[in-house]
């Protein structure tokens, strides 16, 4: 079966000369279709960086980068732009949502960038939204919405648009714990019940839990995978020891 | 919608004091320019159709060059001429009456202010014209004091068949009897009194001579008729032309002018309104540096960012640009009601609604709506590469440095050097480009400027805030975005320079004004006809008046001024009849070439004129140059001998000749204006009573005393700078926006650093005073280059006048500059509230946290 994400010798260096900084040295992951992947490991080990790469949002000092088949290296940015738009949904820390524009138009905007009309993008907007719980509120403005509800709203916004991947970035960096658990068990939902492919970056081992497998990064390298037995959040402890071991 | 309306109208209806502000800023421009443009033609077209016969059912109207009278043997090569049927000579004029002058009522304007006495031949007229005579009897050829005037006309005055009707002429008033009644006018244009040729010529003066031939021709098919007219044309010779009478073509040239210089305001307040859009969009890309590159991150091209940011420019100029043209309408409208009373009085003309010509508003739109979208572009296009990182990295105010002498900078030094040569040179034609090179030559320099004046009024902030110790760091904050700070201080420097050079104009101007107008119009008693610089539409007196007034006991000197229409070189000038011995000695007439006392001695030995600045430059006129005068007799040729100029007609093309040859050369001898001086110890009231009495017969005439008319038209004068002033500082006030959102743009950007600054220490009062060292120093910047490209623009201003031949003695504007700091220092202080206040009540610990 072919990957959904697969990174070749990925190396990711800021700077130069003395001042240079080798954010990437070398990663290789594949990520299979409907796997759910966090990322983990201590501050500046890269994570953010690779998730970053994967996304087309930055381009890579050398290596690979393959979606579905399209290395995004060899593509003009227009063609990334396009990329991200029919293939990932992003999820970020700080929700990212338009400040004028409420929970239903945020989902669909996407679908009308891709120029969907407006009134399907609306319909599968307001789906996705009922989906993740937020049927009530899709006329709500961000400003009007709680942590928690509105990291709903960018999460159904990723959801909507049908990627073949959801990048989260520290999807519950920014809520408190009981919010990020139930943010974490809706997205253990959308792989294991909708199928969908994730790959998720976090420090914290309460929300890895959840995943199918969990890559620990550090100083920009793969040290150590860990396949999940029980994805239900439950193996924290699983998660804190390794953590230790690479010595975070 | 469009996601990009949606979006465009809820950014902008989130930030609406923005957004009414920098719609603002467009409507300002498009209102000077749409307001001035509708304006003026209104006035120009009320003029003209007050001037113009109506030429009613006759075919062709030839007339002389001049407008004046000439010999009606002209006629007969009319008639020689084949395919014409009927010709007839008449002689008309308009006839300006005074106020009040049907119903005696001050309180009720009088609806009729104009009327024209027209002498035809009553037979011929009948074979041109169907007159259906709805009352009474036509006129026969041998009436006299008979007069045929409309129903219309009839009922506004009160008057029918058998009343007598008396109309102020040459030779005192004249009582006609009605005879019959015409239906109601329903031509626009002055009502006609209609009497015989003959009755005509000596009511005006005039014996034996016609100003108009009227032409019905053979034919109806246009091909034909053009041909005809074509071999009258042919057959009368050139000093003739086809048309009606025109008068106070002169008065044109100089309106146009006036329009020209409202453009520049109108262009200089769109520039500035550009600039504010500019920061403006500058503004809106910084803060929205997230939303941009989450866009870009959820997928949306540059090209989709770039119609964001264009969209929100697009329905702001529209929307500032609708707003414009509606109150450049009113703003136009205005401005008539304000000019209807000086109108009245001066030229007796009556003004309508502005009038709205599709281009003007197509033209006003495409400047107001492209303006915008320009200014837009580069913020546009800078919030496209913005990356989709920024969304999620926290940025940093960003510092850029600029080095201290870039190409830009030496171009705008090179610039400089152009303009200050243009002014040195003091080439006319060049001095609007010289302003334009000063200009850009300030903003190109301005960035590498930005730095050392930063840091000199930093300073100068330090010793003021000496304990607070924050000067510093609001100079660096300046010093480290140069590009935004000169964009702002652009804009400041924009509205002073306005302001500057107004103040510089109107103040040489009305110091000229005040000094000739107290030299000519200096004597006891002026005794003016209705419409004063437009002499041509004035009925005035025949000699016998002027013989009286010298008549009154106390009475030392009566001089009169004449007044004949000519053309020298294609250009219409009013030319004034003056007796040289009595002009003189009333010094009226202010030289700027030529001896006073030779020119004088000229006039009245030989075929001489004095011209005046306005005419020299129009025509390209030296002093003892030999110009040809285009008479009703043909062409003469008079000398040369003096530029000068007097008061009332400083504005308009005019030369000045003896009465002696105006009289022989225009057929012209009746006077329309006088100077009265009196005997020294001579009873001033007495007098006045005695010219009274003289002027009971003459209701055409107003008697003034000089003074008080000296009074009055200096307070006329103070409104009219008042309220150019007003304007000036009117446009100054768009300024103000961009300095709100330059500080606003750097409170945002700042704001982790602001919060830091709270959280070692520094209080709301240290934030709230670096903000507004900020903007003190910015408008600091703003004012200085102001004032230096103000001062520059004015003194060009004032040059351009002389140019174009107004007398202009240069006056530093010390209290517009004045003017200008403390609206500058105002301006920044005021500037500076918000964002201050902004700065000041963050939340530390949510500042800290803010990227």
């Amino acid at each position: 079966m072919q990957p959904i994400v697969s990174t070749q010798n990925l190396v990711k260096i800021y700077g130069q000369g003395v001042t240079a900084v080798h954010a990437l040295r070398g990663i290789n992951l594949t990520i299979q279709p409907g796997e759910f992947v966090a990322v983990m490991g201590p501050s500046g080990c890269g994570k953010s960086t690779l998730l970053h790469l994967i996304g087309g949002l930055d381009r890579p000092t050398s290596g690979k980068v393959v979606i579905e088949g399209e290395d995004l290296t060899q593509l003009s940015d227009d063609k990334v732009t396009a990329l991200r738009r029919r293939k990932i949904g992003f999820v970020f820390q700080f929700f990212n949502l338009i400040p004028v524009l409420n929970a239903l138009e945020n989902a669909a905007l996407p679908m009308i960038l891709d120029g969907m009309r407006p009134s399907e993008a609306y319909q599968r907007a307001r789906e996705w939204l009922e989906r993740v719980g937020l049927g009530s509120r899709l006329a709500h403005r961000p400003s009007e919405l709680s942590g928690g509800e509105q990291q709903r709203v960018a999460i159904a916004r990723a959801l909507a648009s049908e990627p073949s991947i959801i990048l989260a970035d520290e999807p519950t960096g920014n809520l408190d714990s009981r919010a990020s658990e139930e943010i974490a068990m809706l997205l253990r939902q959308i792989s294991s019940e909708w199928g969908r492919t994730i790959l998720l970056v976090t420090h914290d081992p309460r929300i890895a839990a959840y995943a199918d497998r969990i890559v620990f990064l550090k100083d920009g390298q793969i040290v150590d995978e860990t396949v999940m037995e029980r994805r239900n959040g439950e193996q924290v402890d699983l998660v804190v020891g390794k953590m230790k071991e690479i010595g975070d | 919608m469009s996601l990009y309306i949606k979006l465009a109208l809820r950014y902008l209806s989130g930030r609406k004091l923005r957004t009414a502000l920098t719609t603002l800023a467009i409507m300002f421009g498009v209102l000077v320019i749409f307001g001035m443009n509708t304006f003026m033609p209104t006035f120009v077209q009320a003029f003209q159709t007050q001037m113009m016969a109506v030429a009613g059912q006759i075919d062709v109207t030839i007339s002389h060059k001049t407008g004046e009278a000439f010999d009606p043997s002209v006629l007969e090569k009319v008639r020689q001429v084949e395919g014409v049927k009927v010709v007839m000579g008449s002689l008309e004029r308009l006839i300006n009456l005074p106020a009040d002058y049907f119903d005696q009522d001050p309180n009720t304007p009088d609806r009729v202010s104009t009327v024209v006495l027209k002498g035809i031949d009553p037979e011929l007229a009948r074979q041109m014209i169907v007159f259906n005579v709805v009352q009474g009897r036509f006129l026969q050829p041998d009436d006299l004091g008979a007069a045929v005037i409309t129903r219309s006309l009839a009922r506004e005055l009160g008057v029918g068949v058998g009343d007598t009707l008396a109309l102020p002429t040459a030779v005192g008033i004249a009582d006609l009897r009605i005879v019959g009644l015409l239906p109601e006018r329903v031509l626009p244009g002055n009502e006609e009194v209609l009497v015989t040729l003959t009755e005509a010529q000596r009511l005006l003066n005039m014996p034996g001579k016609i100003n108009l031939i009227d032409i019905n021709l053979d034919t109806l098919d246009e091909a034909r008729r053009t041909e005809i007219q074509q071999r009258i044309v042919a057959a009368v010779g050139d000093a003739y032309k086809i048309g009606a009478l025109e008068s106070g073509s002169e008065i044109l040239t100089n309106i146009r002018n006036a329009q020209m210089i409202f453009n520049l305001m109108g262009f200089l307040a769109l520039l500035m309104g550009g600039f504010i859009i500019f920061n403006t969009f500058r503004t809106v890309v910084a803060e929205r540096r997230r939303d941009i590159g989450m866009l870009r991150a959820l997928g949306a091209s540059r090209s989709t960012i770039r119609g964001l940011i264009l969209t929100e420019g697009l329905i702001q100029g529209v929307v500032g640009t609708i707003a414009g043209l509606i109150s450049g309408y009113l703003f136009g409208w205005l401005l008539l009601q304000l000019i209807v009373p000086i109108g009245q009085q001066y030229l007796n003309i009556k003004v309508g609604l502005p009038a709205i010509s599709p281009s003007l508003v197509l033209g006003s739109s495409v400047m107001g709506i492209g303006v915008t979208v320009l200014a837009g572009l580069l913020p546009a296009h800078s919030a496209t590469r913005v990356t989709p990182l920024e969304a999620l990295r926290p940025s940093v105010g960003q510092v850029s440095f600029k080095r201290l002498a870039g190409f830009s900078f030496w171009a705008g030094v090179v610039l400089m050097a152009l303009g200050v040569a243009i002014l040195i040179s003091r080439q006319a034609a060049w001095l609007g480009i010289g302003a334009i090179f000063f200009v850009g030559a300030l903003i190109l320099m301005a960035p590498a400027l930005i730095n050392p004046i930063a840091v000199l009024f930093g300073n100068l902030l330090a010793l003021l805030f000496a304990r607070h110790g924050t000067a510093q760091l609001a100079e660096g904050n300046l010093s480290r975005q140069p590009g935004r700070a000169t964009v702002t201080a652009s804009t400041t420097m924009i509205a002073m320079a306005v302001v500057i050079m107004m103040a510089s104009a109107l103040s040489s101007v009305s110091l000229t004004f005040i000094h000739v107008l107290e030299k000519s119009l200096g004597s006891d008693f002026l005794i003016m006809p209705p419409t004063v610089a437009v002499w041509g539409s004035n009925t005035g007196a025949a000699p016998e008046l002027a013989r009286k007034l010298r008549e009154i006991p106390g009475v030392e000197l009566v001089s009169t001024l004449r007044f004949a229409g000519t053309q020298v070189k294609g250009v219409a000038v009013g030319l004034l009849g003056v007796d040289p011995q009595a002009y003189r000695q009333l010094e009226a007439l202010s030289f700027s070439a030529g001896d006073p006392e030779s020119a004088y001695q000229a006039l009245e030995s030989e075929r001489a004129i004095v011209i005046n600045g306005v005419l020299a430059a129009a025509a390209n006129i030296h002093l003892g140059d030999e110009i040809t005068l285009l008479t009703p007799a043909g062409q003469q040729v008079y000398r040369v001998v003096g530029i000068a100029t007097d008061y009332l007609n400083a504005k308009t093309t005019t030369g000045y000749i003896s009465q002696q040859n105006l009289a022989a050369d225009f057929g012209r001898t009746e006077d329309v204006f006088y100077q009265i001086n009196l005997k020294p110890g001579a009873d001033q009231a007495t007098v006045e009573a005695a010219i009274a009495q003289l002027l009971k017969a003459y209701p055409q005439f107003k008697v003034f005393s000089g003074k008080r008319y000296v009074e009055e038209n200096k307070r006329l004068f103070d409104v009219v700078l008042l309220s150019m002033y007003a304007m000036a500082a009117f446009l100054a006030i768009p300024s103000l926006i961009a300095m709100v959102n330059t500080l606003a743009i750097g409170v945002i950007e700042r704001t982790r650093e602001i919060g830091m600054l709270r959280a070692v220490g520094a209080t709301r009062g240290q934030i709230r005073t670096i903000i507004l060292s900020e903007a003190l120093i910015l408008s600091a910047i703003g004012t200085s280059f102001g004032i230096l490209a103000g001062l520059y623009m004015g003194y060009m201003a004032v040059k351009a006048f002389e140019a174009m031949g107004f007398p202009m003695m240069y006056l530093f504007p010390a209290s517009g500059v004045l003017a200008a700091i403390a609206i500058g220092i105002l301006f920044g202080a005021l500037a500076a509230t918000v964002p201050a206040r902004q700065a000041a009540r963050l939340n530390v610990v949510e500042a800290l946290r803010y990227e």
